[in-house]
């Protein structure tokens, strides 16, 4: 394995766990919603957005009609358009073919981890492509087996594993921040969203603050190298 | 029948939405102001995801063992300049957390 897939893995592997037992609880909370297992399998294979699949989840088992679902799909992973314009340059000498592969892989989890590599002047198109690949196994194989065994197991997310990808997140922003203001969009944008979760809109929380705070980059002084 | 509309439907959204971005085409260079609203906005999202996941955590309000884990996690990166010693200092904090409370 060459270098930049290795980085990939040995420093992915905690959020690569976690994803794997989100994937199995999605399973089971899936399952336990009356869904059947292609159904569940199909909607990790063809959506591939935790967050976006429990509400539609949520939604199906609610009676939801198929636009509500389809808008809040829409709405949630909106902010993977904030993702993928910033990995657009890196991405840019690419084939037409290996971006289409490369946006199909385009989770939270695969942008940051794609992100604080290339700040720390670390990892290449191929670690992000390989966490992001490793990841949609993860997640695809977890979700069934989620399924396959709903009926024998109860709270799967136990203890403090699922604080991992949030604490990947944290720490990927501190070692990626260089000078003042960059410290003080992470902490506006952190703040917003929060602010706006805790207000109720938890639907826009991160697109409405990760699109507002960069504009932070206009009114405080240029970070000096 | 009406499920598997709402599955692709809700997969094609989230998709051209992760690839439009990506392969469009742009007639002329970007503006100086829009390259460096995009130079801030990595850092932006990633922080932006972390807010919701501390202080509502699986949708409970908390300002117990996450916010917690959140700080130690912070400290453990400046401190060793590693990526895993702060996840794994962050996930060790609210597992002793959540068994404490």
């Amino acid at each position: 394995m060459n270098a930049a897939a290795r980085l990939a893995l040995v420093e992915g592997w905690p959020i690569l766990l976690t994803t794997a037992v989100v994937g199995t609880t999605f399973g089971v909370t899936a399952r336990q919603s009356g869904l059947e297992l292609t159904e569940i399998s199909g909607m990790s294979l063809v959506i591939f957005a935790g967050a976006s699949q429990f509400v539609a989840v949520e939604l199906l088992r609610n009676g939801a009609a198929v636009p509500a679902v389809i808008l809040a799909a829409f709405l949630i992973n909106l902010r993977h358009l904030l993702m993928a314009t910033a990995l657009r340059p890196r991405f840019a000498a690419r084939s037409f073919a290996e971006r289409l592969g490369l946006a199909y892989i385009l989770t939270d989890e695969a942008f940051a981890m794609g992100v604080g590599w290339y700040r720390r002047g670390r990892g290449t198109v191929t670690s992000y492509a390989v966490f992001g690949t490793a990841l949609w196994l993860a997640w695809n194989l977890a979700t069934v087996a989620g399924a396959l065994v709903s009926d024998r197991i109860a709270e799967p997310r136990r203890l403090g594993v699922d604080f991992a990808i949030t604490a990947s997140f944290l720490s990927i922003v501190a070692l990626a921040v260089r000078g003042r203001t960059d410290v003080a969009i992470a902490l506006i944008a952190a703040g917003a969203s929060a602010a706006l979760a805790l207000s109720g809109a938890s639907v826009v929380a991160v697109i409405g603050a990760g699109a507002l705070a960069p504009l932070a980059t206009f009114v405080l002084p240029r970070a000096r190298p | 029948m009406s499920i598997w509309l709402a599955i692709g439907g809700a997969g094609l959204a989230t998709y051209l939405v992760r690839l439009a971005p990506l392969v469009m085409t742009l007639r002329r260079p970007a503006p100086a102001a829009v390259t460096r609203y995009l130079d801030a906005l990595p850092i932006a999202i990633i922080a932006a995801l972390t807010g919701p996941a501390i202080v509502l955590p699986n949708g409970v309000p908390t300002m117990g063992p996450e916010p917690v884990g959140a700080i130690v996690a912070l400290v453990i990166v400046r401190w060793r300049r590693n990526l895993l010693a702060g996840v794994l200092g962050g996930v060790v904090a609210v597992a002793l957390l959540r068994l404490a409370l």
